[in-house]
């Protein structure tokens, strides 16, 4: 059991930290090219979106991908 | 709707609702402070946190949670539902700081990891009387972390609405985990028959509407039209449409909504783009089919929003024969402009 436990805050601290690294990127250069409205944002509403970046990275890495494929 | 994004989408009304929701949550926690030094004086300080903290995230979780339900049954509660998003916000962080306090009074005296410590100080995972109760709070956080972290219009359109909405359907596992924490914690130290019979009630409050609103909208989607030889569906006569609102039919497996705007029918797909809002509840403003949710607007003859916006919804060919309104099933594609027909 306390392998599985080992695992899974392993799992859940490199989660937070890829999400933390892909958010600062993202917010600050990536969106822009996903999301037009991004581009007059100012820096504290990116600042605001930065937690919910870091929980949803996955989601939107993969739209960041297929915009650039575009 | 904007051209870029705001801190927070604020305006008289909500401004007036958040300053209602500030001082509700001060005001009870006041009131359990105070009542917990009188009936219990030897209570320290960090409990009484934890405990008017936690308490707190539990009612406004409630009644985050009878807020859909009730404007589905009565539309004069949609008020409330404009600014849950503000609640739910509030919600976490009431149940962070519950969090934090447990974690800091809890889990940092030892040498482990918090967190680790979270899941790890009572292995007793086989028990229901002696269960790690606190790592049910620790996966209910997250979840609410993850919901309120994306309660930002950014995050609806980027993630598209349909998996936000799915991520935030995570809130009756959040809610499931939360009961579970409270009993299970309350098994293993003193046991409140008060506090478990509100949270025993508050289950069956939530149960209750959610199926009455349930029952509610299977109604509409039970609606069986009669087809004319073109294969148009009847589905009311001119005058059960009041002006400037709209009656709701399900044709074909989808929901459309009819309305009246200066006498003349139009009808268009019922889900609004934002947050899949009913907008054949909303009505008419300005000559603006207006969502009842968060205010987005089509117009009723094309499904588009007015420039500068750009969200669309698909629209539907209305014909009236006799007095009665006939839909032709087959949809247009979104924003396509249809002339409005007279009654």
């Amino acid at each position: 059991m306390e392998t599985v436990i080992n695992i899974f805050i392993i799992a859940l601290g490199l989660y937070f930290g890829l999400g933390l690294l892909f958010g600062l990127y993202f917010l600050f250069a990536g969106a822009t090219t996903i999301d037009p409205l991004m581009k007059e944002s100012k820096k504290v509403v990116r600042l605001l979106l930065l937690p919910g970046t870091i929980a949803t990275w996955p989601f939107l890495i993969g739209k960041l991908f297929q915009s650039k494929k575009v | 709707m904007g051209l870029d994004y705001k801190l927070v989408l604020w305006n008289k009304h909500k401004k007036n609702y958040d300053k209602l929701i500030a001082l509700g949550m001060v005001l009870y926690l006041i009131v359990f402070f105070v009542l917990s030094l009188v009936t219990n004086a030897e209570m320290t300080a960090e409990t009484i946190i934890i405990r008017a903290f936690g308490s707190l995230a539990i009612i406004l979780l409630h009644l985050i949670l009878v807020i859909g339900p009730l404007t589905r049954l009565n539309p004069n509660y949609l008020p409330i539902l404009y600014n849950r998003r503000h609640l739910g916000v509030s919600m976490f962080l009431a149940a962070l700081i519950h969090g934090v306090f447990s974690t800091i009074n809890f889990h940092t005296l030892g040498s482990k990891n918090p967190i680790e410590s979270i899941f790890t100080s009572n292995m007793d995972y086989g028990s229901l009387t002696n269960f790690p109760f606190q790592v049910l709070g620790f996966l209910a956080l997250l979840i609410l972390f993850v919901m309120a972290s994306t309660s930002h219009d950014f995050f609806l359109k980027n993630l598209s609405p349909k998996i936000w909405k799915r991520l935030h359907m995570l809130v009756y596992l959040a809610y499931s985990l939360i009961v579970l924490h409270v009993f299970l914690g309350a098994f293993q130290q003193e046991t409140s028959p008060f506090a478990i019979g509100v949270l025993c009630l508050g289950f069956v409050l939530i149960t209750g509407l959610h199926l009455t609103a349930a029952f509610k909208e299977g109604k509409i989607d039970s609606f069986k039209a009669s087809k004319d030889s073109d294969g148009w569906l009847e589905v009311c006569t001119t005058g059960e449409i009041e002006e400037s609102r709209a009656k709701i039919f399900t044709v074909e497996g989808e929901r459309i909504a009819v309305f009246k705007n200066e006498g003349k029918l139009s009808a268009i797909h019922n889900v609004c783009k934002h947050q899949g809002g009913p907008l054949g509840e909303g009505k008419i403003v300005d000559g603006c089919i207006t969502c009842p949710w968060h205010g987005y607007q089509y117009l009723p003859h094309n499904g588009q929003s007015p420039p500068p916006f750009t969200e669309k919804v698909k629209t539907y060919q209305l014909k009236v024969v006799n007095g009665f309104v006939y839909v032709n099933p087959n949809a247009y594609e979104e924003g396509t402009e249809v002339t409005p027909i007279s009654c």
